[in-house]
């Protein structure tokens, strides 16, 4: 498994500007090729930090991070064209339409243009937005701009999709969708670096499951072997996530 | 070459899309433009064909009182009430008709100005050649004094003139006065009677006319101060949908997609800023074809273009750069869309009233004259003043747009190392 590791993370800690804590604490991790890693945690635990450096949007203060053994400070510019990223915000303009949107970030990767708009088409009718896809975003429903947002990210086929709470505040029907193709997205290969609050969802998804805290790294395992070695007092990953982060509230 | 087509492409929908945007950088300056222009034309109007009501007593019904009556009439700024031979109280009610505000001014000529004059003439004559007058000077020669009342709102520039106007006068009285009489003297001296007639028409006179460096042309009109002045105004005032296009890509989380893209930020702001440059080119293009050929409509002077259109371009393209640099850097360095707003608008406000585009810079004091040139307005009126007033060469029009392409150059490269060295 070890000549497997895409993402490797060596004593990350980063402290913002304006922080006392440490937002990460020399965190240590290995993600491996295939996988669909859960990143979980309560409110500022740390894992939009985490996917921020790894997607070199802020430096780390220490330590060292890698994807596919390229520096990801230094060496970004190799890590671009393998990564997808879909962000807790939606991030796409709301002036344009799905079509106008996706085109745009699609032209980013110079896919072909005849191949871009056979992807878009695809990709649209999948996620069953291909009827509205020349209506404006603003105007669209919560569940119907995440779905948007999850096909700008892996339009241009990434090998490793970063996802941060993809599918945070819409219905159970979109939800689904989503995550349906996020597990065929997996089975063709492409490894998923996912954070979330929603534990359920966690659980039923991920091959491995990391649990942080005030940027540490309190255990890493797939759901059943944490369950199992947290036995005594939990019945699912729920359990063993209070168990490990306390039941006090976070801001 | 396709990412930048693509970001430009996209700019394009975003910006036909913005209603608002695109009413607060077309609508907005051409209201203005035509409003000030035709208010400014109106007023000057209005302070040019108002005459000032003025009531003159002519009690001397001799020379001195018809030309103060004629050139008091005459001039154009006044409106002439003549009481001819006044008693005491028309004389009275004259001083309270001015008190009262229905006249600004009154003039009394007293009895007896002229011969006043003419005494004293002679008395000098006297002096100067007795044997030929041989007459008793004896209190001939005491001055007369012609009485001026003002309505106390009276500005003092205003009685200044009238007062050298009246000295005018009477002194053309009392130089044909002199004449006459030593022509007469110089006639009894040569032993003939020629009658040589004093020569009405003046000696000098004078031509006037506004000089540029490269000929003659009319008085500039508001219109030929207004039009630039507003496109550069509305070319600044690009910043806030600039700056606010900036934001809400950075807080929409599209910039940061962008940057795990293979894209440079370069690409991403040079799309925005070709978008936006051509859009001054359009504010540019349009005010003009305003003042062109809409503002006459209103009876006023339409705008006269120079002849170096090339110039008028460059100067255009070096504002309108200008202009979306300090977009950039507003929205590089706010925090949010209200700040970029408010900083916008308020320092595009504090650059246009320094600049000179409400208040030409001619009528400033020569101390905000200096502080003027503080603002980048300032240098693209300036060098608009070169084309449109001065109808300049190339040469002329160059350092204004140097500075302003060098502002420019240096609100990049502030955006660029605030970005750089921003920390988080």
């Amino acid at each position: 498994m070890e000549n497997n590791v895409l993402i490797e993370i060596n004593n990350l800690s980063k402290t913002y500007l304006k922080g006392r804590d440490p937002a990460l604490d020399k965190l240590n991790l290995d993600i491996y090729n295939g996988e669909i890693f859960g990143l979980l945690g309560p409110n500022g635990a740390g894992k939009t930090t985490t996917i921020s450096i790894l997607c070199n949007l802020i430096k780390s203060t220490e330590g060292s991070c890698s994807i596919k053994g390229f520096d990801v400070h230094k060496e970004f510019r190799f890590v671009k064209p393998f990564i997808g990223v879909v962000s807790q915000d939606i991030a796409l303009y709301q002036l344009l339409t799905p079509y106008e949107n996706l085109v745009y970030f699609g032209s980013m990767f110079d896919l072909p243009k005849k191949e871009l708009k056979e992807r878009i088409d695809y990709f649209l009718e999948k996620m069953g937005l291909y009827k509205v896809k020349n209506e404006k975003i603003k105007h669209f429903s919560g569940g119907m701009k995440r779905r948007v947002n999850l096909i700008a990210g892996i339009l241009h086929d990434p090998r490793l999709v970063f996802l941060d709470e993809p599918t945070v505040g819409i219905d159970v029907q979109s939800r689904m969708v989503i995550l349906d193709y996020l597990n065929e997205l997996n089975k063709e290969g492409v490894t998923l670096l996912y954070s979330s609050h929603m534990l359920d969802e966690a659980e039923k998804l991920c091959t491995r499951i990391a649990i942080i805290d005030y940027g540490k790294l309190l255990t890493v395992g797939t759901p059943e072997e944490l369950i199992t070695e947290y036995n005594s007092n939990c019945k699912n990953l729920e359990d063993v996530f209070l168990h490990l982060t306390g039941r006090h509230v976070r801001d | 070459m396709r990412k930048l087509l693509a970001s430009i492409q996209k700019e394009y929908r975003i910006l036909i899309r913005d209603f608002e945007g695109l009413a607060l950088m077309f609508v907005m300056p051409l209201v203005l433009v035509f409003v000030i222009t035709i208010l400014q034309e109106k007023t000057y109007q209005t302070i040019n064909e108002t005459r000032v009501p003025v009531v003159l007593i002519d009690n001397d019904m001799d020379s001195v009182g018809t030309a103060f009556t004629h050139g008091v009439k005459s001039n154009g700024f006044f409106e002439v009430t003549v009481i001819q031979n006044a008693d005491s109280a028309e004389m009275a009610k004259a001083r309270d008709d001015v008190a009262s505000g229905k006249y600004q001014m009154g003039i009394i000529v007293p009895e007896g100005t002229t011969k006043s004059i003419r005494n004293r003439v002679v008395a000098l004559v006297q002096e100067q050649v007795p044997a030929m007058m041989n007459v008793d000077t004896t209190g001939l020669k005491k001055s007369v004094q012609v009485d001026l009342f003002f309505d106390p709102i009276t500005k003092d520039s205003f009685r200044s003139i009238i007062k050298s106007n009246l000295r005018e006068f009477s002194s053309k009285i009392e130089t044909r006065i002199v004449f006459i009489t030593y022509s007469r003297i110089i006639d009894a001296m040569m032993n003939q009677s020629t009658y040589l007639q004093y020569p009405e028409e003046a000696v000098i006179e004078f031509d006037e006319s506004y000089i540029c460096e490269f000929g003659q042309q009319d008085a500039p009109s508001s219109v030929q101060h207004n039009v630039p002045a507003w496109t550069l105004f509305a070319m600044f005032f690009i910043c806030i949908p600039l700056a606010g296009n900036i934001i809400k890509e950075r807080y929409d989380g599209c910039l940061d997609r962008l940057k795990t893209m293979p894209v440079s930020y370069l690409t991403v702001t040079f799309s925005k800023l070709l978008m936006f440059l051509v859009v001054t080119m359009m504010q540019a293009a349009v005010i003009v074809m305003v003042g062109i050929w809409v503002i006459p409509l209103a009876d006023v002077q339409p705008l006269q273009l120079g002849s170096n259109i090339a110039g008028f371009v460059f100067m255009t393209v070096s504002a309108g750069l200008a202009a979306t640099g300090y977009g950039i850097m507003i929205g590089t360095i706010a925090k949010s869309y209200m700040q970029a707003s408010t900083f916008g608008a308020v320092s595009t406000v504090i650059l246009a009233a320094l600049g000179g585009v409400w208040i030409p810079l001619y009528v400033m004091s020569p101390a905000m004259r200096q502080i003027s040139q503080l603002s980048p307005m300032n240098w693209g009126i300036q060098g608009y003043y070169e084309y449109f007033l001065r109808d300049a060469a190339f040469v002329n029009i160059f350092p204004y747009a140097f500075k302003l392409l060098l502002f420019f150059v240096v609100c990049l490269l502030v955006a660029y190392f605030y970005k750089k060295y921003q920390k988080v």
